[in-house]
């Protein structure tokens, strides 16, 4: 039983060396944008909208992360992705945003009027809309990859 | 909060569970430690997927401990199977072959349980199509691929618990591992995604459970022939 445990921790540990630490946030503060900009933003853009809103402390936001760095890598020319930081710091925002790679366009939001107006109940929240600002889905919670990947194979058609 | 993910989580194990129940019935085992066996690798497997994926995802299990409950987030199938396989290994090594022999349908019904539990979900569409029986999610309609892959899960499971008397000693859970990679392998093409590729993990379970197969039954004939 002790050899299991000691391997156990053996494990855990070489597994977490393996994580990329919190890097202290370099970067610019994140922009704010108004209710009546962000669907003036929503209403004229002619390619499809994902919308996520997360914040720096929420931990499912941390898990679906990279899932949403992976989808902007791979459907950014067709599709705009654009991320609502609510209630939260600049610094940790930035150090999240860093940690985490995403480099899509990011919006602060410390009174989430933005997530209001959008009735987010919670983080995260993602929005799919359609070229000219339609809501085609809305999903509240981590998204998996294969849902993500269907939502926005949907947009695409 | 979501509760789909248990929900389908635990059909998965009602159905393992089910299936150990009719080879008791059917008195092929009177052992009544499978179950726990069952879990347990079930339990093991998840942890370590889920640490697993969380690394791969960039995010230190030390400093966000709590994200471990985080299962929607993501569990990586490789190192989750792995994990299970190790721990079933490690558990039953008195008596291996015969122990993952009997729980070999039961793995296959509870993985064809956890694919079904896309109806829960909302998770089942893959590929767009225009066949028949397609399902409407969105705004076309697509293969129900987890529903594919759970029916050839569970007439899998079926098959073995009716042929498994007939097999040598080994085979059942090899020719389970075999198929639960194959099953996925072969209707990975019909899934929408990005970015994670799991099939050489499917492939690797395929060709070990092939070889594996294929050494079993040479070595069983021969120690026949030379019985004989």
């Amino acid at each position: 039983m002790r050899h299991t445990l000691i391997f156990g921790l053996l494990v855990s540990l070489l597994l977490a060396g393996c994580a990329r630490n919190p890097t202290t946030a370099q970067s610019d503060p994140l922009p704010t944008i108004s209710p009546d900009d962000f669907t003036a933003l929503l209403d004229g853009s002619d390619v499809p909208v994902v919308v996520n809103i997360w914040a720096s402390w929420c931990g499912p936001c941390r898990s679906q992360a990279p899932l949403l760095r992976q989808a902007a890598e791979t459907y950014g020319s067709e599709i705009r992705f654009i991320g609502i930081d609510v209630n939260d710091t600049q610094d940790g925002a930035s150090a999240f945003l860093e940690q985490y790679g995403l480099d899509f366009e990011q919006y602060s939001d410390p009174r989430s009027s933005i997530s209001t107006a959008l009735r987010s109940t919670g983080v995260p929240h993602t929005f799919f809309f359609a070229p000219g600002g339609e809501l085609r889905f809305a999903h509240h919670g981590i998204i998996d990859e294969r849902t993500l990947a269907v939502r926005l194979d949907d947009l695409l058609r | 909060m979501e509760f789909s993910l248990l929900a389908a989580a635990l059909l998965g194990v009602a159905l393992a569970l089910l299936t150990l129940r009719v080879e008791r019935i059917r008195k092929i085992t009177d052992r009544t430690d499978l179950i726990d066996l069952v879990l347990g690798s079930a339990v093991v497997g998840l942890v370590i997927g889920r640490v697993a994926a969380m690394v791969l995802q960039g995010t230190n299990p030390f400093t966000h401990p709590l994200d471990l409950f985080l299962v929607r987030g993501g569990v990586d199938t490789g190192f989750a199977s792995l994990g299970a396989l190790g721990y079933l290994s490690w558990a039953a090594r008195k008596d291996l072959w015969q122990t993952v022999d009997l729980i070999a349908p039961a793995a296959l019904a509870g993985l064809g349980g956890w694919h079904a539990g896309c109806l829960m979900r909302g998770t089942c569409a893959g590929v767009a199509t225009t066949l028949p029986w397609a399902i409407h999610d969105g705004t076309v309609g697509r293969h129900p691929v987890e529903l594919y892959a759970a029916a050839a899960l569970l007439l899998g499971a079926i098959t073995l618990v009716m042929v498994r008397k007939r097999l040598p000693s080994g085979v059942p859970a090899l020719l389970a591992l075999g198929l639960a990679g194959g099953v996925r392998l072969a209707t990975e093409p019909l899934r929408v995604g990005f970015g994670s590729n799991p099939a050489p993990w499917y492939l690797a379970a395929v060709v070990v459970g092939v070889l594996g197969t294929m050494i079993r039954v040479k070595a069983h004939r021969s120690r026949n022939i030379s019985g004989s």
